[in-house]
């Protein structure tokens, strides 16, 4: 496995200048660049605040913060495995020519994701200021450690998802079903106690995403770190998705070719 | 030390009739056991074996389909063996496929870097040749084009510049002389010529096989998957060309 690491080392101005090129790309010819990347969280946050804010008595100083910090961690999980399913089909080209390491492709995905997920970030600490004031120092840098389980995490869906797709096609359909249907049962456009209120408190216990959510809401929200709970539940979860991952990679990257 | 050693390697690949399947397809074949789109066993390589050192230059020649680009693909590692050993000592770099692999929105400029990062280069190590890769492209201002406005003509100067400004140890290259305009082919002969001066080791494809007289000391005659010959360049070829003509003189 150090050898494999040390394979994507030599190749890594290959894969960065990809991921660069992939962001340049994206805003080539776009009157606003980066700030499109920007319009989607934005424009969901004044829109849940106008509905629903006053239907789920919501005080818009917890709510704004709140509902643009839920998504900003749900556009970077979800985009990073929509895009991962087709993170192999795009690199065929490299495949066919050159054995590089394919961990580099889901990589590039994430890291793309990666930097957008950042400016989320850096609008939801505008606004979080804006709103409630200086969260305090530790709590800024326990989301700051928190960004490394991001994109491991990311990383190992988008190869999962991946490597599911090129066996079979509809992969990339069935996941945005699936993420249709969690974004429902997420607390991310209703507070996380809803649920709970209502005797559903067990569909939060069990829903995987929520504690990603919640390592990055706590600190912002109520300027404390995280619970060690919530810390715990991401570092296991990374884990075994790093896991799965690396496990999958193993042993089908030799086939990927007689796939694509 | 460049070596390349193959050790009784197969190859097989299962190929589907339609090999984009659906996971509902999967499931459905599966519940009623029918298969609609069964499993074809394609041998490509079967049970190949030779040995090439240091300083030699090996041809590798037969019909179309015979699995001389699946050999070279599985000497650069993209394949792996079904069965049997393979061994290659030394850094590879490989010139097949050479029009895949640009990015269409980008510039030439930015292709070079992309397609040369992939070879292994630095910027550092890049800054000092992109000059000299962009000059035998002689493209001129068209580098600062999106490729996705180029003639296959340019992009093959394009990819050629960029994919023989390597110093290789093991070179394995796949039919890229036929390439470019008469005067380029020229220039390419005459660049291949030097890389392989420069490389430990070379084995190339070609149909050409003035190309492979001219070039390599040793040849390989593959038909159908297997090795039928491999011994010197003019032996092999002299057998190849009758194999070819037999029937002909015949009728």
């Amino acid at each position: 496995m150090v050898d494999y690491i040390r394979q994507m080392w030599t190749c890594r101005w290959f894969w960065y200048s990809l991921v660069r090129m992939d962001l340049r790309s994206r805003y080539r010819g776009s009157v606003l660049g980066m700030g499109w990347s920007l319009l989607n969280p934005i424009a969901m946050t004044v829109i849940f605040c106008t509905v629903f804010a006053t239907l789920l008595n919501q005080d818009i100083r917890f709510y704004a913060p709140y509902v643009m910090a839920g998504l900003a961690v749900w556009n970077f999980l979800l985009h990073s495995t929509l895009d991962g399913c087709q993170c192999f089909l795009r690199a065929e080209s490299y495949i066919r020519q050159y054995p590089a390491p394919m961990a580099i492709y889901p990589l590039r995905n994430t890291l793309s994701h990666g930097f957008h997920f950042c400016l989320a970030m850096g609008l939801v600490m505008v606004l979080s200021l804006a709103l409630r004031g200086w969260p305090g120092v530790l709590p800024l840098l326990s989301v700051l450690a928190a960004m490394p389980m991001f994109l491991v995490s990311g990383w190992a869906v988008s190869a999962v998802f991946g490597l599911a797709n090129i066996h079979f096609r509809d992969t990339r359909h069935l996941c945005e079903i699936g993420f249709q249907v969690l974004f429902y049962l997420t607390p991310i456009m209703y507070p996380v106690s809803l649920l709970a209120e209502r005797g559903l408190g067990w569909l939060v216990s069990l829903n995987p995403v929520v504690p990603y959510l919640e390592l990055i809401r706590q600190p912002m929200l109520e300027s404390r770190v995280a619970d060690p709970t919530v810390w715990m539940a991401v570092f296991l979860s990374t884990t075994l998705l790093a896991l799965t991952a690396g496990l999958a990679l193993r042993s089908r990257e030799p086939k990927v070719i007689l796939y694509l | 030390m460049a070596r390349v050693l193959m050790e009784d390697v197969s190859l097989t690949f299962r190929v589907r009739q339609n090999q984009v399947i659906t996971l509902k397809e999967f499931l459905v074949g599966q519940m009623f056991r029918r298969s609609v789109n069964p499993f074809m066993e394609v041998k490509a390589l079967k049970e190949v074996s030779f040995e090439v050192t240091k300083g030699e230059r090996i041809g590798i020649l037969g019909h179309n389909g015979a699995g001389k680009s699946t050999l070279l693909k599985m000497l650069a590692g993209i394949y792996r063996p079904t069965s049997g050993k393979r061994t290659v000592d030394g850094k590879i770099s490989s010139l097949f496929d050479i029009h895949l692999g640009f990015e269409p929105e980008a510039n030439g400029w930015e292709n070079i870097a992309y397609r040369s990062y992939l070879q292994g280069e630095t910027p550092t190590t890049l800054k000092d040749k992109v000059q000299a890769i962009a000059e035998f492209t002689e493209l001129g201002d068209f580098l600062n084009m999106p490729v996705r406005y180029y003639s296959a003509g340019m992009l093959v100067r394009l990819a050629f510049s960029i994919a023989t400004a390597i110093d290789p140890e093991v070179l394995l290259v796949d039919e890229v002389l036929a390439a470019g305009d008469l005067s380029f082919q020229q220039k390419a002969l005459k660049r291949m010529r030097e890389m392989m001066n420069r490389a430990q080791l070379v084995i190339m494809v070609s149909h050409d096989l003035n190309s492979i007289r001219e070039l390599c000391t040793r040849a390989i005659w593959m038909e159908r998957g297997t090795v039928k010959q491999v011994g010197p360049v003019a032996d092999v070829i002299r057998a190849y060309h009758d194999s070819v003509k037999a029937p002909v003189k015949a009728a």
